[in-house]
């Protein structure tokens, strides 16, 4: 029996956004070098800049929500008191 | 003995490093054009990124095709039906009302 419609949908949207992301940032970091400055595709990508301090920020942010969720799950009491 | 796959990991990880880390720091001086070392220099948190999209398109792609199971998911509430009963006849308490 196949999976659900919904789940589906989900599943590929996934494949297709991670597909997204690894071609665009190939493109980005290793085509681009090769391409004269003035072709119309340098349109399409941000300043070079972006390609190092984008994942950078996101993974900063990552580990800081990470650690913000261990430390609340760690000191907020449910049941047992810390005594 | 085979060799667990983290060790493999690691094993050709810190051979890419040191590489790497020689060319960056300058160790052996080499003449490449401007744009190859421009990629190279980059090449770490490339690898890192395509890892990243490489397990996100593999977990999307288990999430669809994971198959449901309609009949076991009966059969399991069934079970479930069952045992509760039987544990209610011997006066176990339930925390949940979960049915």
């Amino acid at each position: 029996m196949p999976a659900p419609g919904l789940d589906q949908a989900a599943g590929w949207g996934l494949v297709s956004l991670a597909g997204f992301l690894f071609t665009y940032y190939s493109i980005w970091v290793i085509v681009l070098p090769f391409v004269e400055p003035d072709q119309v595709i340098h349109h399409f990508f941000l300043p070079r800049i972006y390609a190092i301090a984008g994942p950078l920020l996101a993974g900063v942010t990552a580990l800081a929500l990470i650690s913000v969720f261990v430390l609340y799950v760690t000191f907020t009491p449910k049941k047992s008191k810390q005594s | 003995m085979t060799v667990p796959k983290l060790f493999q990991w690691l094993a050709g990880v810190c051979s890419f490093m040191t590489v790497w880390l020689a060319y960056v720091v300058g160790y052996f001086s080499v003449n490449l054009r401007k744009e190859y070392h421009e990629i190279i220099v980059v090449l770490p948190l490339y690898l890192l990124i395509s890892f990243a999209c490489y397990s996100l398109a593999v977990i999307g792609y288990r999430v669809a095709t994971f198959n449901n199971c309609e009949e076991a998911s009966i059969e399991l509430k069934q079970e479930i039906e069952a045992a509760r009963k039987d544990l209610e006849k011997k006066n176990y308490k339930f925390i949940s009302d979960w049915k």
